[in-house]
């Protein structure tokens, strides 16, 4: 066998040299042929695998990963991401949106309240790879039984740690709560509530579609009632959730929570008090383009539900549905200005 | 010799060209790339399906188009192809109902697909019931509903309260999902808005789990279990203050829970034979006893859904509100027309 030692143009092959270097040529056409075949038509080939990942919107983007941000880049592919999203529902993740990406997402609630739509939601902006700066309404459920949405600046930092399987990403997120103000009785309460959360992300190699988030909730809640006392406590509040990865487009998301709660009735308490309530979720997120992704979840008790009440009381859940949007404004100031490029 | 290795290199290559066009055992590929169930291959599908008989000797699948496709206007599932210069049409997953006729099934609506059921009964109900499908892993939907009645007296013949507006969210697993052989598994929320009649305020609420699974390629069954719950209460004061609220849940879980279920049958490749028991509230605003003012009434209905064309389908049949009582005086004979559409799913996957 010398086909590694002969170079012949085919045009010089003669019969006198033919009978043994053909045939190797030819027993090698012949298995790469096979191989060929075998390879099922829909499989991706092997070096066109990462690309195909890369710009798949369901995959998770590798760490690092950005927007493009170049004056010759597309439109469609600065929305084409990838974007990473800095929470479940309502429970931060260890994750932060990224450099020059902003993300408007909102929630609302037909059902929470009687007759009356009932909405919370979050603006935050990617600082560097590591950080966020939000505006937010934080969870907790308000002195007339409801899950208020208490609004809250804050900042979600992602500690720079390589991610392993089995290791755990870690991020921190503080909120500061703005006071938000109930009627009850005639006599106007205000409820703030300031957050710091420690949550933990953790994925395995072996179980690529299971994702765990974890973490405690540090709160801070005060209740400030019209001519009667201020009332705060800090509040230990653990928090759980999951995704699981259905398809690359969408995943069922569980959460549960403890989260503050306010108590006050006037007629009987000479101030209010501030306990712990559960918040469970349970729904999906379905990224309907990149740049998009719609939000359902049903959710237990966030309606009037009163202490007593347990979960059978399934007339008290609600039903939610959002949407988040990512805008990569570094790819668009870049593209439009010359501004912010890399 | 020349010749005869030109001839081997052509052929080889030309072989090797020919293989890799050939379609992958099992099926062809769905449009994520995965096997897909022969049954589910040449289901409605934005491709026309290949004419003829079935060389597999399976019968024909009931979610399968007919074997000649005419397209929709003349009943058929897709249009003939207009413009050669079009690229091929998108492979559209196969369309499974969330409802049988009045409960839901364990088959969640593709991602992207609209869905919306119009009904009208004897009995002067009508109603309507639109859906989005979402991810292919859940469903949200608004409907009005008339299946909840109410009565003042325990012997007063109950009436329908409507429209009694609700908003529904269902998650689940599709059949054959995880394993082979699992029934599609849905979990389900309805609840309603308030409704104020007649002097009261009412809301009904309603968690579901059920599966389904085919029972060859013409027959499924659907079985699930349902936790009901509703709230009752006078719009008028008493001493200033407001009336206490009747609740369902307020007399335990056995009055909460119930079982339900369907079965559906397709003698024919574009009829279905339907039958399902459901339960539905029923208020008695004047009964003494707590106990009586809130219950659950069994539902039975049967029909037949008919495919007219690909996005259309009629429904007729019978309900009996309280099979309880075997009263077929209370009987309704409805019907109802379904559209479904993939106009939003495509769009999605134009803009991807």
């Amino acid at each position: 066998m010398q086909i590694t030692a002969v170079r012949w143009p085919l045009h010089v092959v003669g019969p006198n040299n033919c009978h043994m270097q053909c045939g190797s040529l030819t027993l090698i056409a012949l298995v790469i042929a096979a191989r060929a075949a075998a390879a099922a038509p829909g499989e991706p080939a092997p070096p066109a695998a990462p690309v195909a990942a890369a710009a798949d919107p369901g995959e998770a983007p590798a760490e690092g990963e950005t927007v493009p941000r170049t004056p010759t880049t597309t439109l469609g592919r600065m929305f084409r991401g990838p974007f990473r999203s800095a929470r479940l529902f309502a429970m931060p993740t260890a994750d932060v949106i990224g450099a020059y990406v902003l993300t408007v997402s909102g929630e609302g609630s037909l059902l929470q309240q009687p007759g009356v739509l009932t909405s919370a939601g979050v603006l935050a902006v990617g600082f560097g790879d590591i950080a966020q700066l939000e505006y937010r309404h934080t969870e907790a459920i308000g002195i007339t039984g409801l899950d208020a949405p208490v609004p809250a600046v804050g900042v979600q930092l992602k500690l720079p740690i390589p991610e392993r399987s089995g290791i755990p990403a870690i991020g921190v997120a503080f909120r500061l709560g703005v006071p938000r103000g109930e009627l009850l009785d005639g006599r106007n309460v205000d409820e703030t509530v300031t957050d710091l959360y420690l949550v933990g992300r953790l994925r395995f190699t072996s179980l690529p579609w299971l994702t765990l988030h974890g973490g405690t909730r540090i709160s801070f809640a005060k209740a400030a009632p019209a001519g009667a006392d201020v009332v705060s406590r800090t509040l230990w509040l653990p928090t759980a959730g999951y995704e699981l990865a259905m398809n690359p487009q969408a995943s069922i998301i569980g959460e549960l929570a403890l989260a503050p709660q306010f108590q006050w009735m006037p007629a009987i308490q000479p101030a209010p008090a501030i306990g712990r309530g559960v918040l469970g979720r349970l729904g999906m997120k379905w990224r309907i383009v990149p740049s998009v992704i719609l939000e359902g979840s049903l959710g237990y008790q966030v309606d009037d539900a009163t202490p007593s009440e347990g979960f059978e009381a399934v007339v008290t859940w609600d039903i939610r549905l959002g949407a988040a949007v990512f805008v990569p404004w570094g790819a668009l100031a870049c593209r439009a200005v010359g501004v912010f490029c890399n | 010799m020349k010749q005869a290795s030109g001839m081997i290199l052509a052929t080889v290559l030309g072989t090797a060209a020919v293989a890799r066009a050939q379609p992958a055992p099992g099926g062809a590929p769905s449009p994520d790339g995965k096997p897909v169930p022969v049954s589910d291959a040449a289901a409605p599908t934005g491709t026309p399906a290949p004419t003829g008989t079935p060389t597999t000797g399976v019968p024909a699948s009931p979610y399968e188009p007919p074997p000649s496709d005419p397209g929709p206007l003349l009943g058929g599932q897709v249009d003939p192809p207009r413009d050669g210069r079009a690229g091929p049409q998108r492979r559209h997953p196969p369309m499974r109902f969330p409802e049988v006729l009045t409960t839901p099934t364990g088959w969640l609506l593709p991602a992207g697909v609209l869905y919306s059921r119009n009904a009208i009964d004897t009995g002067g109900g009508v109603t309507s019931d639109d859906r989005v499908g979402l991810g292919d892993v859940a469903e949200f939907g608004v409907a009005t509903t008339d299946q909840v009645r109410e009565r003042q007296l325990l012997a007063d013949k109950p009436v329908r309260i409507q429209p009694y507006i609700t908003a529904s969210f269902r998650m689940g697993v599709e059949e054959n999902r995880l394993f082979a052989g699992q029934p599609g598994v849905t979990l389900g929320f309805r609840k309603s808005f308030e409704r104020e009649h007649a002097g009261f305020k009412t809301r009904i609420a309603e968690l579901t789990l059920v599966a389904s699974k085919h029972l060859g390629p013409d027959a499924a069954i659907h079985i699930g279990g349902t936790l009901w719950d509703a709230s009752m209460q006078a719009t008028a004061q008493v001493d200033d203050m407001p009336a206490p609220e009747t609740t369902l849940h307020g007399h335990g879980l056995a009055r909460q829970i119930r079982a339900f279920g369907g079965f559906e049958a397709r003698p024919l490749p574009r009829s279905q034979i339907l039958i399902d028991l459901g339960w539905a509230p029923d208020f008695c605003y004047q009964c003494t006893a707590e106990t009586d003012r809130i219950k659950l009434r069994p539902e039975l209905s049967w029909g037949v859904r008919y495919q007219v064309a690909s996005f259309m389908h009629i429904e007729s049949g019978v309900r009996v509100p309280d099979i309880g009582n075997f009263n077929l005086l209370d009987a309704q004979i409805f019907g109802q027309v379904t559209f479904t559409s993939f106009a939003l799913s495509d769009a999605v996957e134009t803009l991807k």
